[in-house]
């Protein structure tokens, strides 16, 4: 404590003469950039934020009507089945998505001869578009034993494991997990290995000749030092699955029945379909609040556990 | 450190403020541009913009090029999108005011684009006074307006049937297709007993959930009650307390004699097109004019044909869905409204209406007896002209929540999430919305 109060005295006076002298300028230069931000990102979102509180309909008059939008989202079985729906594939997606992540980055990251094609192969699909995959994948699940997924499992012999993958209330929203695994298991790979290549090699190989295993040197040596891409992967991969959107309205929009809607799909529903652009823009409200919030938090707790060395 | 060549001197700021300025100009003009394109003149003629949806392509393609001769000074300049997505761009440019001149719109009511809807707030354009509408059959004519103007054209009417395999019912030993409701289902069991699914469902994609009820419900719950959309709108009816429980309860009744394929929640419209055209599958209840798809999959094109779907237990009483088509209204706030209107009372021509009719596979709404029509529709016109049709229960259910509710419903339905009062129900409460 003492060495860093003394530290700090040090390096204060340099600082504040700098920030004297650099202060004023650096706020000037960041002003077109924060009008245009104002413009065209603040003052959109808190014009369209108000409709939250009327019952727009998309044309004509809006009427003011308080609270109402918010206590149908909260009393509405299918508005709340649409939360429950949301939380289950994020959960589901974040963390499947980031443990196959970690386990391809560190079998990419060996010295194995084809990791370049492999990295390249597993991170492909991370840069095609939802929708195509969409489309894709809804070739995969028809149900028919004879066709798509069905017919490899049944090739496998793994019959068993054959589902009516999309029809089916409790297997379609996992379906539709899956999908967003598969697409982005790559990006988190991806980042995942960046972080792995920064692990200093020393340490590892002290770690070693101090006699720890594989599983100790990754438990107490590389996962503390990939903490920071952990973070990232779960912030993002967390944010994703809220938001989740294309995905569920090309394979299922919603359906079977409203068993796989999520908040976006709904928010989508109620402005472009019902033509309730008041409600719909309540439960895009709760949904930006729900993302920022969770993510902070997460941010947050996550941060709190990163090292350095 | 800031050195002096990096600080920002008076004339950067003039340059940067100039900069911004000339940016702001140029996105000015281009909505300018786009502006003169929607509906500015060119070379003395007027452009109009017309929007429909994509399966329309076919009938407006020779329609637009006809116009070009009649009115040599007015360009017009289609787009087309497919429906979901279409419905969703022109409310939003309805709300923004930069609506195409003429859009597809929708008869009666039931969702954000039908006529109904849009009518009341102003947004098209009357056209009550074109004489075509004289010839339009009475009982379809309130679909095309709300409180008794005319707000739309439409060219032709749909019906919902069944296109069929000839060669499934062949091989199963039927010969001529089912007349009666005890029919088809001795029929759809013989052909599962050779082995083939007797109904393609593709309830995965929402649309096609509706047309097995809709097929079923004329007979059935319109049979008993001929004003039964007028009554629930009056709230002397509703779902529950009506003939609909028969129509989800026959529904279920295919399902449970398993006459359908396996999983049709999980199987799409497209691979319908593929187990009828394929012969894996006899039969599919649906718009006539979707036959091009179930063709194009077919391995020999007369293989396949329609047949009205018998749902009423004797043949003479049976009575077909037919909707009004799609059609074209003008926008009210159009530069160009009086132009607009022209056209559409030029496409209200009976030689106009068949032409488009014809390139959608439906019935023209006016001079369908002189119009040639085509051979798959010739088992459905008799229904029309002796007035045996029921519109699509939709266009007459007053709000757009009913339709995805019914959807749903039937999803559930057929996951067993839900039973036929559940569904009545569900029915009952989306309509009963604002």
């Amino acid at each position: 404590v003492t060495i860093d109060v003394i530290g700090r005295a040090a390096v204060e006076p340099v600082r504040r003469r700098r920030a004297r002298r650099a202060g004023s300028p650096a706020l000037w230069f960041a002003a077109p950039a924060l009008g245009i931000y104002a413009l065209i990102v603040i003052y959109p979102s808190l014009a369209g934020a108000a409709y939250a509180f009327t019952d727009w309909s998309g044309i004509g008059a809006a009427h003011w009507v308080g609270l109402d939008n918010f206590k149908q989202l909260f009393t509405d079985d299918q508005s709340f089945g649409s939360l429950v729906n949301t939380i289950k594939l994020t959960v589901f997606v974040v963390i499947v998505q980031n443990s196959i992540g970690l386990l391809l980055a560190l079998g990419v990251h060996t010295l194995i001869k084809s990791r370049n094609v492999l990295r390249t192969v597993f991170f492909a699909p991370a840069v095609l578009s939802p929708i195509v995959l969409a489309f894709l994948w809804k070739y995969m699940f028809n149900p028919a034993p004879d066709a798509g997924l069905n017919a490899l499992l049944g090739f496998l012999g793994l019959d068993f494991l054959q589902q009516n993958w999309l029809g089916d209330p409790s297997v379609a929203l996992w379906a539709i997990g899956i999908t967003v695994v598969w697409q982005f298991t790559g990006y988190s790979m991806v980042i995942f290995l960046a972080a792995l290549q920064g692990v200093p090699r020393e340490l590892e190989e002290a770690a070693e000749l101090d006699g720890a295993g594989r599983l100790q040197r990754f438990r107490h040596v590389i996962l503390p030092l990939i903490a920071p891409a952990v973070t990232i992967n779960l912030t993002l991969s967390t944010i994703g699955g809220l938001k989740l959107f294309d995905q569920v309205f090309a394979i299922t929009n919603g359906g079977p029945g409203y068993s796989t809607e999520t908040l976006s799909t709904l928010i989508y529903k109620q402005a472009f379909v019902f033509g309730q652009f008041g409600y719909s823009t309540a439960v895009a409200l709760v949904l930006t609040l729900l993302v920022a919030a969770l993510a902070l938090l997460q941010l947050r707790y996550l941060q709190s556990r990163e090292v350095t060395y | 450190m800031i050195t002096r060549s990096t600080r920002f001197r008076p004339w950067v700021w003039s340059a940067v403020v100039a900069l911004m300025t000339v940016g702001l100009v140029a996105c000015g003009s281009g909505t300018q541009d786009s502006d003169s394109t929607s509906g500015g003149t060119q070379s003395g003629g007027v452009t109009l913009t017309l929007t429909s949806i994509t399966d329309a392509k076919v009938g407006w393609a020779p329609l637009i090029a006809a116009y070009k001769k009649v009115a040599p000074n007015v360009t017009i300049k289609a787009s087309y999108a497919p429906t979901d997505q279409l419905q969703t761009a022109l409310r939003a440019q309805l709300g923004a005011g930069n609506a195409p001149d003429l859009f597809a719109a929708w008869p009666g009511n039931g969702s954000a684009m039908s006529i109904q809807q849009l009518a009341p707030a102003g947004l098209v354009a009357d056209v009550s006074d074109q004489s075509w509408i004289k010839q339009v059959p009475e009982g379809l004519k309130p679909l095309l307006g709300a409180s008794g103007k005319t707000y739309m054209w439409s060219s032709c009417v749909a019906p919902i049937g069944v296109i069929y395999n000839k060669r499934v019912f062949q091989d199963a030993g039927i010969s001529s297709p089912p007349k009666t409701w005890d029919e088809l289902l001795a029929d759809a069991d013989k052909i599962k007993q050779a082995g083939k699914v007797p109904f393609a469902v593709g309830n995965q994609t929402p649309w096609i959930t509706q047309l097995l009820p809709y097929a079923i419900a004329p007979s059935t719950a319109f049979a008993q009650d001929p004003n039964l959309a007028q009554d629930m709108l009056d709230n002397k009816k509703s779902f529950e307390n009506s003939g609909w429980h028969t129509v989800f309860e026959r529904y279920m009744e295919l399902y449970r004699r398993g006459l359908f394929n396996k999983s049709p929640n999980g199987t799409t419209y497209e691979q319908t097109q593929q187990l009828v055209g394929s012969g894996k599958a006899a039969m599919a209840v649906q718009v006539i004019a979707t036959m091009p798809p179930f063709l194009a999959a077919a391995k020999d094109k007369s293989d396949l044909g329609t047949f009205p779907f018998p749902a009423a237990q004797s043949a003479d009483q049976l009575q077909i869905p037919a909707g009004v088509c799609a059609g074209l209204a003008a926008s009210a706030n159009s530069k160009h409204v009086e132009e607009a209107k022209k056209f559409i009372d030029w496409l209200g021509r009976p030689e106009n209406m068949a032409t488009f009719a014809k390139a959608t596979f439906s019935i023209p709404l006016v001079g369908a007896d002189s119009a040639d029509v085509d051979p798959v529709l010739k088992p459905f016109t008799p229904f029309l002209a002796s007035n045996k049709t029921v519109p699509f229960m939709d266009q007459q259910w007053p709000n757009a929540k009913v339709q995805p509710a019914h959807f749903a419903g039937i999803q559930e339905l057929v996951a067993g999430q839900t039973d036929v009062p559940g569904l009545l129900k569900q029915l009952d409460e989306a309509y009963d919305q604002k």
